[in-house]
């Protein structure tokens, strides 16, 4: 028999075998270079800081009693909030976008693509686009400055309307994409019967278009909120930083602050945060609640 | 366009149509205004393309990010692919806990996976640069590649595969002659949406790189933050049309069609 | 560098980087730690032939345009330069282990921590012939005793910088970051040192402390300048000074003549109740692999033409006494009135968890 007979045989008569080895590389990479990462920063947040940085051994929990404290939890609050608020603004500015690429016809495959593209050009870029736009020097101050709408400059940079704007403008097409997704499915014939049965265009929004887009519209929530959950980006470059996100303490916590068991800490709480989120959005799921 | 869809709604479409590409058009734009600072046009010129070829760092940093695109995306890739065909084709226990840590780097904000990687890299004294940054990309581009080939494989027809072993191919020659073409464009979409993720990622490779190992967004963001002049427009507009290539020659690929048997 | 969050602006006479040798490249990216002779042992020892390769890592913009092309030509050595955005960053890669660099410049500030890990090999003296170009002011300092370690490079301090052609009364005091009617056009540099520091100053108090009491005023009154700023911005004021979007910045001394030379209607002084002086030094790490190369390296900037044209470059101060009367700027020493108004930044040790805390709130308000 030859080789690769024998090697066909062997996994042959152990049908779960050649799973496993397909499975290995890419689980035993993900084991070690994420998975343990992560069990790492656990065990760092619960370590002692060194006089100058970096990290002791021995059990403390001070640095999640530091966190639990009405500034920091301030700060996750309010994270939580701009993620929430960014969300929804993506949610009712999107939605219009994913039903007109999804009913479009002969259209769809462009505009598509033009939803797409923005999606995977740089966020760099697309914030630094943010900039172009916002700042004294700007875009916008100098066509309104031209126009004589304005005498002088309009402070729009590092102010918290440019942090949302540049929130809204790097996640909108994670809000549009799954929400075409379900939409695509939509059987027009569904609305037309609703509409024969004397359905107002509300009417038929409300119970028959959101509903069967619902999987969708959760779907691209959770990929909204999450990222915005862990942004620092944008704030750091359109807030002038006058905004803290838990972003932006979690990363001044490993560079500036030279306090890794601390931005452990805060790492952890803002995981749960993501964790509870991504659990509920899986039970619901299963439960059948999103079925479109 | 289907007559159905109200007109404001279409309108309303257009104009975040707008909101989205405006910006970039300025910008690219803008990338030929023969003005250091100001945003009103005063004259076409490539002096700032001009002026990025003698910026090393940009190059060097250029160079890096197409080194560690190309080795990450080949890694992840392949186990993707792998961890792909596994899921889809094969019983196992313990299906849920994999696919949750397959899942899970989707879902993890980026801070929190650059600094896990960092503490751990410090600590397994794994020095920070390109080998870092390599690792770093090849872990956060498995979970995207397996995503992609999965929804392929979803739409494939498994008994392809067992028609031509009944006619006589073992599994090995099943596998490549039947599976795998039909596979590839799935495959290399996933490729040429890891490269392009990997190309762009700052959060993640700012924390593991070292010093001389600066990717081509870690340079620009150092640029940003000092607003330079619009050599800034020039990389990006570089960045956006080669972005733009790929997108649609990964966009080109997906929608390739599947074998007549298939859905 | 001191604790300035980000370097110059890039010009297009940006520090050519030469690409090192491949086996320069290869040793630095695969971390090949302890390639090349090991650096410790007495001032005596002696190194060895001068290596072909050297690895500085450096603040951007912080050599002249020739400084390392020159050094190329004459000792045959091939050079990287990187770069790195922040004090904090270059620490938090050291720390971590990042080696491959033969020559860094930290603040002195960071020093501590710096030994705390050992991470510095002693200078052998002997390669320094140069070393009689030191001003007294910067010899025997405190944060490394008889510059075993160190060899001072530049100097400077943390002041105002304004436009005078659109402020008024010379903003002479810290104080002026509560003028109303410079609403919206006054930044303050994003570092918690610079910024608590200087309304630490405001109240007559040592930018060192951690007494609570001290603090929580200095909290009090960032908390009530924070409505009156544009922005807590390190690196890009320099071009919105010379835009006039913003009027008065608070700006390291360096960042603000490089301004000046762009903008002669800006004026940089410090202010009368005092502020941060602030001086680098280039080191070397225990690891470095070229250790004869980095030596001639710090020999040769201690020449006075180059010390000069680095000076003039990054507009800090030299410590080079040779090398003051070449500068243009002639930036003079710090009189003995002047240092008494004027304090180095320490590490806060145990009292660095307050100073964050106090900065969070100071950003979250």
């Amino acid at each position: 028999m030859s080789r690769r007979r024998r090697v066909l045989a062997w996994f042959a008569a152990r049908p779960n075998a050649s799973g496993y080895a397909l499975l290995a590389p890419g689980m035993i990479w993900l084991l070690l270079f994420f998975l343990a990462p992560i069990a790492l920063m656990l065990a760092y947040s619960a370590m002692k800081r060194g006089l100058y940085g970096g990290v002791e051994p021995g059990f403390t929990l001070e640095h999640y009693r530091r966190f639990f404290d009405p500034l920091y939890l301030d700060i996750l609050l309010r994270t939580i909030l701009w993620s929430f608020v960014c969300t929804v603004l993506c949610l009712v500015i999107g939605y219009p976008v994913a039903y007109v690429v999804a009913r479009a016809g002969r259209w769809r495959q462009w505009l598509l693509f033009l939803v797409v593209l923005p999606f995977w050009t740089s966020f760099l870029v697309r914030m630094f686009a943010m900039i172009f736009l916002l700042r004294d020097s700007g875009f916008i101050n100098g066509v309104l400055l031209r126009v004589g709408l304005i005498h002088e400059p309009v402070a729009l940079l590092y102010t918290p309307f440019a942090v949302m704007l540049g929130l809204v403008y790097g996640f909108l097409p994670l809000m549009i994409l799954p929400i075409y997704a379900s939409l695509e499915k939509l059987d027009v014939a569904l609305l037309e019967a609703a509409e024969v049965l004397g359905a107002t265009p509300w009417a038929r929004f409300t119970r028959v278009i959101f509903p069967l887009s619902l999987p969708g519209v959760v779907a691209g929530s959770l990929l909204t909120f999450i990222p915005a959950l862990g942004s620092f980006v944008t704030s750091d470059l359109l807030g002038g930083a006058k905004q803290v996100m838990i972003g932006n303490l979690i990363q001044n916590q490993f560079t500036v602050a030279r306090n890794w068991p601390f931005g452990s800490a805060a790492a952890f709480v803002l995981m749960g945060v993501v964790l509870v989120a991504v659990v509920g959005y899986l039970r619901r799921r299963d439960a059948g609640d999103f079925v479109g | 366009m289907n007559r159905r869809v109200p007109r404001w709604v279409v309108a309303a479409a257009t104009v975040v149509y707008l909101f989205l590409h405006a910006p970039l058009v300025a910008l690219v734009v803008f990338s030929f205004n023969d003005s250091k600072f100001s945003a009103t046009w005063t004259g076409f010129t490539l002096e700032w393309y001009r002026r990025l070829l003698e910026r090393d760092d940009i190059l060097d940093g250029l160079r890096r990010s197409l080194v560690v695109g190309a080795i990450a995306t080949g890694v992840a890739t392949t186990f993707g692919t792998l961890l792909a065909l596994a899921l889809a084709r094969h019983r196992m226990r313990g299906r849920q806990a994999v696919e949750s840590l397959l899942y899970l780097p989707l879902v993890t904000p980026e801070i929190i996976v650059g600094i896990s990687l960092l503490s751990l890299f410090v600590l397994a004294g794994i020095p920070l640069g390109l080998t870092s940054i390599v690792i770093a990309h090849i872990a956060f581009c498995i979970s995207f590649v397996a995503v992609v080939v999965g929804a392929r494989l979803k739409g494939m027809d498994e008994h392809l595969e067992e028609a031509a072993m009944m006619l006589g191919a073992d599994e090995w020659a099943a596998f490549w002659k039947v599976t795998v073409p039909q596979l590839l464009p799935g495959i290399v979409a996933g490729a040429l949406l890891a490269f392009t993720m990997s190309f762009d990622d700052y959060v993640i490779t700012s924390f593991v790189s070292g010093s001389g190992s600066s990717t081509l967004p870690v340079v620009v963001y150092g640029m940003v933050r000092r607003n330079v002049e619009p050599s800034i427009n020039a990389i990006s507009t570089i960045i956006v049309v080669v972005t733009s290539l790929l997108i649609y020659l990964a966009d080109r690929l997906q929608s390739a069609r599947l074998a007549p048997a298939g859905r | 560098m001191m604790n300035r969050t980000t370097g110059e602006l890039a010009r297009r006479e940006f520090v050519r980087r030469v690409i090192a040798t491949g086996a320069g490249l290869a040793t630095a990216n695969l971390g090949l730690v302890g390639c090349g002779p090991n650096v410790s042992g007495g001032d005596g020892e002696d190194l060895g032939p001068i290596e072909k390769g050297l690895n500085l890592y450096l603040w951007s913009d912080y050599l002249a345009d020739d400084t390392v092309p020159n050094f190329e030509k004459e000792f045959g050595v091939k050079v990287t330069v990187d770069t790195y955005e922040s004090n904090e960053e270059m620490a938090a890669k050291l720390m971590a282990g990042a080696s491959g660099y033969d020559l860094v410049l930290p603040s002195s500030y960071l020093f501590p921590v710096l030994f705390s890990k050992d991470l510095l090999a002693p200078l052998r003296r002997k390669y320094l012939t140069n070393w009689g170009n030191v001003a007294p002011l910067f010899l025997n300092p405190p944060w490394d005793p008889g510059n075993a370690h160190s060899v001072p490079w530049g100097w400077g301090t943390t002041g105002i910088a304004y436009r005078k052609d659109r402020v008024k009364e010379t903003p002479d005091s810290w104080a002026v970051f509560f003028d109303e009617r410079y609403r919206g056009k006054v930044t303050m540099l994003d570092d918690l040192r610079d910024v608590i520091g200087s309304f630490l100053r405001l109240r007559g108090r040592s930018l060192n402390t951690v007494d609570p009491a001290e603090l929580a005023a200095a909290k009090q009154d960032a908390l009530k300048a924070k409505p009156n700023l544009r922005a807590f911005v390190s690196a890009p004021v320099k071009a919105q000074l010379i835009a006039g979007d913003v009027w008065i910045a608070q700006m390291w001394s360096g960042d603000a003549r490089q301004a000046i030379a762009e903008q002669p209607a800006i004026e940089y002084l410090v202010p009368k109740e005092g502020g941060t002086i602030f001086s680098d030094a280039l080191v070397m790490p225990r690891s470095a692999p070229h250790p004869r190369a980095a030596h001639e390296f710090l020999n040769y900037i201690l020449r006075p033409p180059v010390a000069a044209a680095i000076a003039d470059k990054t507009g800090y101060g030299t410590p080079n006494q040779a090398a003051l009367p070449l500068t243009r700027a002639r930036v003079p020493y710090p009189t003995a009135d002047e240092l008494g108004r004027l304090e180095y930044q320490k590490d806060l040790g145990q009292g660095s968890e307050q100073w964050d805390r106090i900065w969070t709130e100071i950003k979250a308000a």
